[in-house]
């Protein structure tokens, strides 16, 4: 390869600079139906995987044995035996599906349309909407930001850790980034818990907020609220870093024994610029693929985190509505990370054929 | 590549540093309250948000807030620990008629917001819920024929005689007409303001916490100490244990340790709340054979599995569906041991062999060597249980019995109860307080469905003409004599027939501190339950003294 790419480099040059005028026009305007081929293609793809989640969505709630109102009941009996009164109370307050399958399902086509989920069978008579608007602001901020960071922090960390591959720079958050990923979520989270916040007493043990705050827009308040945030924010990156730096420092390391990296070592640039504009553009790739699947689950919330430190998230939510049956509740969240989970990954195929022209053939 | 080396060795050093400091903490919990917390008010963890609150204060919503309890009152409160009644909104109420009560309602109540309680509230709140049955959760209008009322009392007419349902009725939370009146939908109304008779007003309401005020126009508002309490939306335990708490309702592991080692002068009391039993589907064979079913109860140490169960908090449970001992006085004398059953394999071995069941080698076969093989059905997650199961699987397979365990989620545990699709279930029995509730809803037939379709009580299918009888009388019955000695005879047909094998007593978990407040429900004053929700805690709350009084 090396030897005979010096030679029909000129070849090549030239007989681009010939067919500038008419030539490349037509291969412009085949580029743009390609490429719109493509966006197409990408989004008939997106509307059918949209249409089977949806689909699955509806079915997977009612697969599972036992309504909403056992549910209910079987907390209630736990603490002595419940009445037929109680009951038929409980059902009528929580609104059983009525229907067949058939209209209950062509019902939930015009909920999803119209995103009115309606009541909530654990928290009625709240509206899902109500719920889940409250809820999304935080999981937003927490794990979308810590998400950002994570990739931000991970990605450089990883190609320092190739640029001085063999140092300490390499071995310490390789080897302590793969250690902290190692733990799992709730372990990381209980023992933060419990020393930073039982033992040493530095931050507090649960909410968004403190205790009698209202939330508004003051400094106070986000103050108190990134006070907050803090433990659970540092739990998600411990966990999380580890990935984002040994996913870059993997493909930084391939992409370093390159010829194009070497030849602009060669011709003398400072090794900052050939670390980040030649090795480390191409070898992002991968890593931005992971970081929009990333995106596109931060929608869904830590449930473990946010359930160790009593976030008030959507992951919380989501736990409770699983633990209680709550169907429409369910049906709204799982619908709502489907579908983030879906653009962004239909994002990242559109970008990606921008990058990398060979995905669009 | 030798310099990678050594930083690779310092870091796992490093690493094993700090394993070896994790390992070191041992870590004793002691309990700091908050200074900022006066002395006159009380940290209550009653209420958990999921995991915020919302303002809900409906006392007929399953999502109220817990301290609705504490602001609505009943006519009568029934602490379910002593099987008690204590008269509160009502004076008295008068029977002597099985099928009409009448309620002498208690003069110079006001409500909250200063405006007359009258015997026409009662009324109202009665009717309300006949007009909104999704409201009427304990069913009373399943008794009640009509209601009316006078300037002081309340009469209702049953729609048959029903000496029981009194008490039933008369633990309604009551309402104040004149709001309520105008509410379009009672049953989706959150009552953000609420307006009741009882101990506590809302103070500050906060979607993380939310504190409660005394009603200082509180009819007995002398009895009331705490002038302040707070209930934050997250309790868990490490928090319960170390930010002092007055008051908590929850099971802690090794709680001698956890909770009276923390300090803050923590004491705690789990009487019993109901019998935690096994219900065998009578509906099926071999379990609907008494004789297997005396082999299964003899071959059983009750005292094992409630120390596995609740490690060891817990006593075993006597075979008459009574708690002991708090409810002793309702207790049939002559039944042997208080009921209850001594393990006893030899005598097991011999009823399992009438049941057709011998020994051969180490499994117990039946006529045709085949093994009997028992399916224990219990709740995912509700590990108490879980434990008490596997104690048992271990007892019965020392006899050659195979058990299995199905752990289905609840809301899956729960319809296999309801429609008879189980062996053996694990479940709770009694515990309500009323001896009648205790055992209508074990025995009577009229909850029998065919296995397959929802029954909403007697989980087990027990069908007795003797015990329908012995209830109907029970609901004409209006002096207390009649009603102890048809107590005594259902305890019998539990004792004799076994419709379930009882196992240990479920407890009610108090947790308090005699820091600021003495006189909490105790062993040595066992006045009432000590849970923090439903009306029990009025009785509590009207009980305590301060300890400072300044």
């Amino acid at each position: 390869m090396t030897s005979t790419t010096a030679a029909p480099r000129g070849v090549e040059g030239k007989s681009r600079s010939v067919a500038e005028d008419v030539p490349l026009r037509t291969q412009g305007s085949g580029r743009a139906a390609r490429n719109a081929l493509y966006i197409l293609r990408k989004l008939g793809l997106f509307v059918l995987t949209l249409w089977a989640a949806v689909t699955v969505n509806f079915i997977l709630p009612r697969l599972m044995p036992g309504t909403p109102a056992d549910a209910a009941l079987a907390k209630l009996a736990q603490n002595g035996p419940v009445s037929d009164a109680t009951k038929a109370a409980i059902e009528a307050q929580l609104g059983v599906p009525t229907g067949n399958i058939f209209e209950q399902y062509v019902t939930y086509l015009h909920q999803v349309i119209t995103l009115d989920f309606g009541v909530s069978y654990t928290f009625y008579p709240q509206t899902v909407s109500e719920l889940v608007s409250t809820a999304l602001p935080y999981t937003l901020v927490l794990v979308g930001v810590v998400t950002i960071i994570a990739f931000i922090l991970g990605t450089l960390l990883g190609v320092l850790a190739a640029w001085k591959r063999g140092t300490w720079l390499d071995t310490l958050p390789t080897l302590s980034g793969s250690f902290a990923s190692a733990f799992p979520y709730f372990w990381t989270a209980l023992l933060l818990l419990f020393f930073a916040g039982y033992v040493w007493r530095l931050f507090p043990t649960s909410g968004a907020y403190g205790p009698t705050a209202t939330p508004n827009l003051s400094f106070g308040f986000l103050g108190d609220a990134l006070y907050h945030a803090f433990l659970p924010a540092l739990t998600i990156l411990i966990t999380s870093l580890g990935g984002w730096i040994l996913g870059m420092r993997n493909t930084m390391i391939s992409t370093i024994g390159d010829d194009y990296v070497t030849f602009a070592e060669a011709n003398g640039l400072k090794p900052r610029v050939v670390a980040l504009r030649y090795a480390a553009r191409n070898a992002i790739l991968p890593n931005l693929t992971s970081f929009g699947l990333a995106l596109g689950g931060v929608v869904g919330g830590s449930i473990l985190v946010e359930r160790v430190f009593g976030y008030p998230g959507v992951g919380y939510l989501l736990f409770n509505a699983v633990t209680n049956q709550d169907y429409p509740l369910m049906q709204a969240l799982f619908l709502m990370i489907t579908l983030s989970v879906l653009v962004a990954n239909f994002l990242v195929d559109i970008l990606y054929g921008v990058l990398d022209p060979r995905t669009r053939r | 590549m030798t310099q990678t080396k050594r930083h690779r060795v310092l870091a796992g050093v490093a690493l094993l540093g700090t394993a070896a400091m994790l390992a070191a903490c041992s870590i004793q919990i002691k309990s700091a309250p908050d200074p900022s917390i006066p002395a006159d008010t009380m940290l209550v963890a009653a209420d958990n948000g999921s995991p915020l609150f919302e303002r809900n204060f409906n006392p007929y919503m399953a999502n109220k807030r817990t301290a609705t309890f504490y602001m609505y009152e009943p006519l009568v409160i029934l602490d379910n620990v002593t099987g008690e009644e204590h008269p509160w909104l009502a004076t008295g109420y008068d029977v002597s008629d099985p099928s009409t009560v009448v309620f002498t309602i208690r003069q110079g109540v006001t409500w909250s917001d200063g405006e007359k309680f009258t015997p026409e509230d009662v009324a109202y709140t009665l009717q309300m819920l006949k007009d909104f049955p999704a409201n009427d959760t304990q069913g009373v209008w399943g008794f009640i024929d009509s209601v009316d009322s006078d300037a002081t009392t309340v009469t209702i007419h049953l729609k048959e005689p029903n000496v029981p349902a009194a008490q039933l009725i008369a633990t309604t939370l009551i309402v104040p007409e004149h709001i309520w009146k105008d509410v379009k939908d009672p049953t989706t109304f959150r009552n953000p303001d609420p307006v009741g008779t009882g101990p506590y007003v809302l103070g500050n309401f906060a979607a993380q916490q939310y504190t409660l005020d005394k009603n200082e126009d509180y009819w007995q508002a002398d009895k009331v100490a705490a002038e302040h309490i707070i209930l934050p939306a997250t309790n868990t335990q490490l928090d319960v244990a170390t930010k002092g708490y007055d008051w908590a309702y929850s099971f802690i592991s090794d709680v001698d340790e956890a909770w009276v080692g923390a300090g803050n002068e923590n004491s705690y009391w789990f009487p019993p709340g109901g019998t935690i039993a096994l219900f065998p589907n009578l509906t099926k064979a071999p379990f609907n054979d008494l004789n297997l079913r005396q082999g299964l109860s003899l071959s059983l140490d009750r005292k094992a599995v409630g120390d596995a169960a609740a490690e060891g908090y817990m006593q075993p449970a006597g075979q008459t569906n009574i708690l002991l001992p708090y409810q002793q006085d309702l207790l049939d004398p002559s039944i042997p041991d208080s009921g209850l059953i001594t393990k006893d394999d030899a005598t097991a071995l011999q009823y399992f062999e009438a049941a057709g069941y011998t020994q051969q080698g180490d499994q117990l076969v039946d006529a045709s060597g085949k093994q009997l093989t028992i399916t224990i059905t219990t709740a995912n997650g509700y590990n108490d249980w879980l434990k008490g199961v596997q104690e048992v699987q271990k007892e019965w397979g020392a006899l050659g019995i195979e058990v299995k365990v199905d752990t289905p989620q609840p809301a899956a545990y729960q319809l296999a109860l309801r429609n008879g699709d189980y062996d053996l279930a694990m479940g709770g029995t009694g515990g309500t307080g009323s001896l009648f509730r205790d055992f209508n809803s074990l025995l009577s037939s009229s909850y029998l469905k065919p296995a397959g379709e929802e029954a909403t009580n007697n989980f087990e299918r027990y069908d007795n003409p003797e015990a329908d009888a012995i209830l109907d009388q029970f609901k004409e019955a209006t002096d207390a004599q009649t009603q102890l000695e048809l107590g005594y005879e259902l305890q019998n047909i539990v004792y004799n027939d076994l419709p379930v094998i009882s196992l240990y007593y479920g407890g009610s978990w108090g947790l308090v501190s005699n820091a600021k407040f003495t006189g909490w429900p105790s062993e040595d004053d066992p006045y009432a339950s000590p849970k923090t929700y439903e009306s029990t805690p009025l009785l509590v709350l009207t009980h305590l003294k301060a300890v400072k009084n300044d």
